[in-house]
């Protein structure tokens, strides 16, 4: 079931078209993020979901409510919606203490004080603060009080979870540490999640699914594993995850495979079912390139930078620097004369969707 | 739930809007409508009798060029203070900047009563100099045009130094120091880098001053009256004495053009600081100029200075209040407290301190209200249309209170509605005249509020009225102190606005104080200023200590 639907969303500041017509939903229990570089439109998405901003155009709908519509003049306020939001800041109240945020929303509810105090207690304890309780924000560490933020979210049982880049305040360290405490709180609350990051390797990690936003419009929606192993555009597959972009040919196809010549006159067999012919882009990960002694391509390590679990290497072959990653079990030295094996690359049009990112 | 929901927040701002309308546009209208009018035809007649009459006309040059040669030694003495302060390593430096600063924070009337005190026929210093020259009588004469521009001067200048002081401080030190590996020496760096570095920021100080002097009341009306020498502000009073509405409204409507013309030039230079972008918020500390052999004696000449217009005036006043009759000699059996006493029991000065502390109060708390709610709904909920409401607001700012004061009187003191006479009518002025500081503090007081807090209180379900209660005002009360405060005590001593509104039994402590001095109660005058002056520095201290020293003098 649809928790969040979007459809053919619009924003436009003044001249400037920030959202251009978004249309994606999340489904019931799931982590789905909005992925992009900053200015894409991600978070006016967000914030248009949460009611802080008016759409120009489209529909939202929460749950079976339909909470936008800009055909039948329907926005409904953000105090009224079914939903939770963490800011980017946390926006915890620095005039009240750890228990006076969480119990907010129920207060504006006007609920018992017995229930306030019981629903409390259980909320103190899933995100482990309950001795906290009486603290203010400013005795707080960054992850303590985005953990208040989460709490305040959740009190009131919303139908969706919006989070703006939570963990991009943290340190390092936190923010693996919030990742997974982050998945696992959505397992056991069930409640789904839309997730804005700029932050690819969070998106990957974190998401069931997920939407890649550039300039105002979603380029694509999918897994990650699929986003990462079938980038739509050019722009996808450098945003995602790293990439070597090489200039090409294709020399011909049969079914589902194309031949194309590049890196000097080299030759591989590469899976597309793009239908380009003539020059095109071809792109490798650093990952499905090896390196070896006897490999096909010439090149020469430039630089090596050795990075615990990988080593990643510039090596230059023909005209082109490449970036590659092997596992550390074998180290060459830079200045080495080796050889390079491409297994995977795939294909793009020429000069179409450079990424910034 | 709902589909059209209508915005309750709109409601409050229609309120908003009436209170601005009635308070502010309706009379600021009148002025403007009735200079046009005679005999309720349409007519220049008020204009024609300005340009008509030497006498008038002559208190438009006379205000203009009083409040350029002004400003022009404001300019001067502010830049060169601000560097000497800010720039060199003079010894004292943050002592010195607080002194220079306690003028400002007393009315500039009480200033003009302390230089006539120092250096009148029978001045303090006056009589210092007849001792040191054995002249008989003094080369100068406080009550002229010069007095006034000295007055003014030594008022005003501090606007200069602190915009100055401000530039100087926030300039990168790099690019001095990109002269000097240039191979500049100091006076080249100071000459061709420095200064047109800060040009914007004196020219804006000097304009500061201009306006200031303009519309300044209570320096020429007790130095120039006497002498007969009037600008356009105490021409106005004198119209209004007659009473002649067309010629006050028409010296008004004069009076607006002016200072929104140097408002205008105000804005443009603020404007064109972008293109110093190297002036910018960084904390890197400028290099400190060394005074070598010039340092002591240089400190002399400042400290002398400073002690003289911020010290000896205070000093001055409270003299006078203790002296048992002015030109006494000054021995210690002079001295008595009678005055103090002979005020406190007077009916017109205990009526005149319980109005103005009601008037203060109320005027206070009710722009800091009106104020927090422009600025919420300018500042945070960002309504369409709010930006119109925070011009309106802001209109006040750029009218002189002379001009304030007429309008109050076209708009308010005939039927049905006669508020003439009462205290009601100085109220109304007070929360037009102070409207535009409460609402620029209420301003910065919320846009450092994150607008995240508020976003949240909505996402937890908080309506309008709950998320002010317990998210917005709890969060601004600490600012909407400070801007209460700021509000009360120029309100507590204000003479503008009052001497041209009040009658009998709505005296104001400012009011009271000036119709003293013009009578010649010189040490009862006194008296009752150094009780305000206590009042003002306590109130100073209290600010300061609240905002931790961004706001007060």
């Amino acid at each position: 079931m649809e928790k969040i639907r979007i459809l053919n969303l619009s924003k436009r500041y003044g001249k400037v078209l920030a959202v251009d017509s978004a249309t994606f939903s999340v489904e019931d229990k799931e982590f789905f993020s909005l992925l992009g570089p900053s200015g894409c439109g991600k978070s006016t998405v967000l914030r248009c979901v949460a009611g802080l901003e008016e759409p120009t155009e489209g529909e939202i709908y929460i749950g079976q409510t339909r909470v936008n519509s800009t055909v039948d003049g329907i926005n409904v306020p953000t105090e009224l919606r079914p939903i939770g939001m963490v800011f980017q800041n946390y926006a915890v109240w620095p005039h009240m203490t750890v228990y006076e945020n969480i119990a907010y929303p129920l207060k504006i509810k006007k609920l018992p004080k017995e229930l306030i105090q019981a629903k409390l207690k259980v909320a103190l304890h899933t995100v482990g603060l309950e001795r906290l309780a009486d603290r203010y924000p400013n005795q707080l560490s960054g992850g303590e009080q985005q953990r208040v933020a989460l709490a305040r979210a959740l009190i009131k049982e919303p139908e969706v979870l919006l989070l703006d880049e939570p963990l991009s305040n943290l340190d390092a360290k936190l923010r693996e540490q919030m990742r997974f405490e982050l998945k696992d709180l959505q397992r056991r609350t069930g409640i789904p999640i839309l997730y804005v990051t700029h932050d690819q390797a969070e998106a990957l990690a974190m998401s069931d699914r997920l939407a890649v936003m550039n300039a105002g419009r979603i380029i694509q929606v999918g897994a990650p594993t699929e986003i990462y192993t079938h980038p739509a555009d050019r722009f996808v597959a450098d945003f995602i995850g790293l990439m070597n972009f090489l200039p090409g040919r294709v020399l011909g196809r049969s079914g589902e495979e194309a031949t194309v010549e590049f890196l000097g006159g080299h030759r591989l067999n590469v899976a597309d079912r793009s239908g380009l012919s003539g020059g095109c882009v071809v792109a490798v990960r650093p990952e499905d390139i090896t390196l070896s002694l006897t490999g096909p391509i010439r090149c020469r390590v430039e630089v090596r930078n050795y990075s615990g679990n990988l080593v990643d290497y510039k090596v230059r072959a023909d005209d082109a620097v490449l970036r590659v990653q092997t596992p550390k079990t074998e180290i060459f030295a830079e200045g080495k004369e080796l050889g390079i094996t491409i297994h995977r690359a795939m294909l793009f049009q020429l000069g179409e969707g450079r990424g910034s990112g | 739930m709902t589909t059209s929901n209508f915005d309750r927040r709109y409601l409050l701002m229609m309120a908003v809007g009436l209170f601005i309308l009635l308070v502010v546009i309706y009379p600021l209208w009148q002025v403007f409508f009735r200079s046009f009018l005679d005999a309720g035809a349409f007519s220049l007649k008020s204009y024609r009798k300005v340009f008509a009459y030497p006498a008038y006309y002559r208190a438009l040059l006379n205000s203009v060029w009083v409040s350029c040669v002004t400003a022009a030694l404001c300019m001067v003495s502010g830049t060169l203070l601000a560097f000497l302060v800010v720039r060199t390593d003079l010894p004292g430096k943050k002592s010195l900047r607080t002194l220079l600063v306690l003028p400002y924070a007393l009315p500039s009337f009480f200033a003009a009563i302390a230089w006539i005190q120092l250096l009148g026929p029978q001045g303090y210093l006056a009589r210092l100099f007849f001792q040191l020259s054995g002249w008989e009588t003094a080369p100068w004469n406080i009550y002229s045009a010069g007095g006034i521009v000295f007055v003014l001067t030594v008022h005003y200048f501090i606007l200069v130094f602190i915009t100055v002081a401000g530039a100087l401080e926030r300039m990168d030190a790099s690019l001095e120091e990109a002269a000097r590996a240039s191979g500049a020496n100091t006076y080249r760096i100071m000459r061709e880098i420095t200064l047109p570095l800060v040009l914007p920021a004196i020219l804006a100080g000097g304009l500061l001053a201009f306006i200031g002097a303009l519309a300044n009341f209570g320096i020429p009306a007790l130095l120039g009256m006497r002498a007969r020498f009037f600008v356009l502000t105490t021409s106005i009073y004198y119209a209004l004495a007659i009473p002649d509405f067309g010629l006050a409204t028409a010296l008004s409507s004069m009076l607006v053009v002016v200072a929104l013309v140097s408002m205008t030039f105000q804005f443009a230079l603020q404007k064109g600081e972008g293109r110093y972008t190297v002036i910018s918020g960084k904390s890197v500390r400028p290099s400190e100029l060394r005074l070598r052999s010039m340092r002591y004696p240089l400190f002399s000449c400042t400290a002398v200075f400073v002690f003289c217009i911020s010290i000896v005036p205070i000093f001055s006043m409270v003299l006078t209040a203790l002296l048992k009759y002015w030109g006494a000699p000054l021995a210690q059996a002079s001295l008595t407290l009678e005055h103090f006493a002979y005020i406190l029991k007077l009916d017109t000065g205990r009526r005149a301190i319980v109005n103005s502390l009601f008037l203060a109060a109320v005027a206070a708390t009710l722009t800091t209200f009106v104020g927090i709610l422009i600025s919420y709904m300018h500042v945070k909920a960002r309504l369409k249309g709010s930006r119109i409401l925070d011009f309106l607001a802001t209109i006040p700012y750029a009218v002189p209170h002379t001009v304030i004061a007429i309008a109050m009187i076209l708009a308010w003191a005939k039927p049905p509605v006669s508020l003439y006479g009462t205290l009601w009518i100085i109220l109304v002025a007070y929360l037009a005249v102070y409207l535009p500081f409460a609402v620029r503090t209420t301003n910065s007081t919320l846009q450092q509020i994150h607008n995240s807090l508020e976003e949240a209180a909505r996402v937890s379900g908080a309506k309008i009225f709950p998320r002010l209660r317990d998210i917005i005002l709890p969060l601004a009360w600490p600012g909407m102190i400070a801007g209460w405060i700021l509000v009360f005590m120029p309100a507590l001593r204000e003479l503008t606005v009052s001497i041209l509104l009040y009658a009998y039994h709505t005296e104001t402590i400012g009011v009271v104080v000036f119709n003293l001095q013009d009578a010649g109660y010189r040490e009862v005058a006194a008296a009752l200023a150094s009780i305000v002056m206590g009042l003002l520095i306590v109130g100073n201290t209290v600010i300061r200590r609240l905002t931790g020293g961004a706001a007060g003098f």
